[in-house]
């Protein structure tokens, strides 16, 4: 009975032992949240309305059926059409992390790239610091054939002890050749705060 | 005896006082440091700063007042430097306040303290100020990723005094009920109530937001090729300042595609004057004290305008007028502060009067001499707080020009000295900044020059026959 329960209380001891969490400096009223976690501190946008445009907006695309054999996609900025500082390349930034992820797209260099991607091929091949065999050749970017682009717009309302804020994100994905919308959605969220 | 003890003890104590910040006349001591500044003696002026700030323990004010000065000589390191402990000590109070907001409430709204010899805290419109000017020192050295920083900074720290002042203003107005204070500005006789109702500080949206300072981050964020985060800081300079044609044009231009150009999207602004002092005025109002209505004369802040520098609205770049569009207006700012914090102001030196006061008359009953020492030591000490941060440039205008990469001249009225700077234009985006105080006229970092004035003068004599 006794070698029983101290093989347990061995085994117990064991266990804790291997989940001993790595130790922690300092830290009173720090710590750690879950970055997933529903943020409501204020009403402006946040980082959950940023996940969820960027969720919603990439399961349609994805499901959509238009993305046919991973085609190379250019994303363009957000056009931010609100009065709030909102960094819209993150939101683009989430997209194409998770389209990428998945397998269901490729994407060009966009605008901010393009420049480093020039810099980059003219180094390698007008320097004449690189040996010839792995220099990159000009002429051979593939070029897209759909282009990603959208807006997000809001409508603010507030009285005395209400405040209302109504976004609006849209994207569309636009066929390069023939200039034809082929996916397009749209996702609202509204934030209310009562004083 | 034991009365005399009292009466040398209160003498002594008041004495004391004297020596400490309840006795402080920043608004002298400044004074004379902008009257160095506006002759061009910025050294003297950094002096004479470090002259009045001997102690160990420096305040805001100092690091405000010591980074503008530095920033004036040019030394844009050693201000930046200044304005980083300052930034510290404003990020600190950000941080206290977006804990625990009511405790910061209840800490600021306390009767029994004279609000001059709290610890300085800085007025809103200054904090939204410090890392603008610090992302203008940035720019004059082309490090935009540096002034994005600052930039992000400053409205993230707009958005935290927003709320603030929202809770703020609320539960002044309770208290203000409980206490039965329902005085106001417009019923202090005597004071100057046109100064905080012109139509320029009634028209401010608050006393923090800045257009320029919005102005400036749309620009910044353009330049760093961030359109998405542009288009909110023109859009809400233009919502701080309608009708301003400057403001609407670039967000149009926003949404044009880039011109196929070398020539380069240069920001021109010019700072130019010293922000408003600080001065008080005793005004009698009748308090209920004891059951009686006593008129009891008591301090309020007055807001005075600086003159040191005449207003102007163009200036000459390569000898051809310019027009400036004025985006910022710290008098302005700082009046619409004066202005919301008022009922504030006159609710806790009401209080504060009405206890002191009853204690006086309890004094007066039992001991005379005793009550008479308190009354002198409590006129002394009662005044109201002067201190503000005074070197911060009065009103800044901007123009925005498409130039030839190269040399240029820029050039002031002759109404101002019509001193010329050179210009040297080296990048796509770059921001041009002039502070002029006087007829000084002060310029920092790699790409500006100004010119000595003897020959500036002689030009300017030979276009004038």
């Amino acid at each position: 009975m006794i070698a029983r329960i101290s093989l347990a209380a061995l085994a117990i001891a064991l266990v804790s032992g291997c989940s001993t969490p790595s130790p922690v400096l300092g830290g009173k009223n720090i710590g750690y949240g879950d970055s997933k976690a529903v943020e409501l501190v204020t009403n402006e946008f946040g980082s959950t309305d940023l996940q969820m445009i960027a969720e919603s907006m990439t399961r349609s695309l994805a499901q959509s059926g238009i993305l046919q054999g991973r085609p190379v996609v250019q994303v363009y900025d957000v056009k931010n059409k609100t009065s709030e500082y909102i960094d819209t390349r993150e939101i683009t930034t989430s997209i194409k992390t998770q389209l990428m992820k998945s397998g269901t797209a490729r994407f060009a260099s966009d605008n901010t790239q393009m420049q480093s991607q020039v810099d980059q091929l003219k180094l390698q091949n007008q320097s004449g610091l690189y040996k010839k065999n792995t220099v990159a050749k000009t002429g051979n970017m593939i070029a897209a054939k759909y282009r990603l682009e959208g807006s997000i717009s809001s409508i603010v309302k507030r009285s005395s002890d209400y405040k209302d804020v109504f976004y609006k994100f849209s994207l569309q994905l636009i066929d390069v050749e023939s200039g034809l919308a082929e996916w397009m959605d749209e996702k609202e969220i509204r934030k209310t705060t009562e004083r | 005896m034991a009365s005399r003890v009292l009466t040398v003890a209160t003498l002594v104590a008041a004495v004391q006082l004297a020596g400490c910040s309840a006795f402080r006349s920043y608004d002298s001591e400044l004074q004379e440091t902008n009257q160095h500044l506006s002759s061009g003696n910025v050294d003297a002026a950094l002096q004479l700063l470090e002259k009045n700030n001997k102690g160990e323990d420096k305040d805001l004010l100092y690091y405000f007042e010591k980074g503008e000065l530095l920033r004036s000589k040019g030394d844009l390191a050693g201000s930046q430097l200044a304005w980083r402990s300052a930034d510290d000590v404003v990020f600190k109070w950000e941080e206290s306040v977006k804990l625990d907001t009511d405790k910061y409430l209840s800490q600021f709204g306390s009767y029994l303290v004279n609000d001059k010899v709290r610890r300085y805290e800085g007025y809103d419109y200054e904090k939204v100020m410090l890392t603008t000017q610090m992302a203008l020192n940035l720019l004059a050295q082309n490090d935009f990723d540096g002034a994005r920083t600052e930039i992000k900074k400053t409205h993230e720290r707009e958005a935290v005094i927003a709320e603030l002042r929202d809770k703020e203003y609320l539960k002044r107005e309770e208290e203000a009920e409980k206490e039965g204070v329902k005085t106001e500005y417009k019923d202090l006789q005597g004071y100057p109530v046109a100064a905080l109702d012109a139509p320029e500080v009634v028209g401010l949206k608050n006393s923090y937001q800045s257009a320029f300072s919005h102005y400036l981050s749309g620009y910044v964020y353009e330049a760093l090729g961030e359109k998405g985060l542009a288009a909110p800081g023109y859009r809400k300079a233009a919502e701080l300042r309608p009708n301003t044609p400057l403001l609407e044009q670039a967000l149009l231009e926003l949404d044009k595609p880039a011109a196929k150009t070398t020539d380069s999207d240069v920001l021109i602004v010019i700072q130019s004057g010293l922000a408003p002092a600080r001065d008080s005025v005793r005004i009698p109002l009748p308090l209920p004290i004891s059951g009686n209505l006593v008129i009891t004369p008591l301090s309020f802040p007055v807001i005075k305008e600086d003159t040191s520098t005449a207003h102007f609205s163009e200036i000459y770049l390569n000898d051809r007028e310019l027009k400036l569009t004025a985006l910022n207006s710290t008098t302005a700012m700082s009046r619409r502060a004066l202005r919301d914090d008022m009922p504030g102001i006159i609710l806790r030196t009401s209080v504060r009067a009405i206890s002191r006061g009853v204690a006086q008359k309890q004094l007066n009953d039992v001991n005379p001499l005793a009550g008479l020492a308190v009354g002198i030591a409590s006129t002394v000490t009662e005044g109201a707080d002067t201190r503000t941060w005074r070197t911060l440039p009065d009103e800044t205008q901007v123009a925005r020009v498409r130039l030839r990469q190269g040399e240029h001249q820029l050039s002031l009225p002759s109404s101002l000295g019509g001193s010329q700077v050179s210009v040297k234009i080296d990048r796509p985006f770059q921001v041009v900044t002039l502070r002029v105080v006087g007829n000084q006229v002060f310029a920092g970092g790699p790409a500006l020059h100004v010119e000595p004035k003897a020959t500036a003068q002689a030009v300017a004599s030979l276009k004038q026959p």
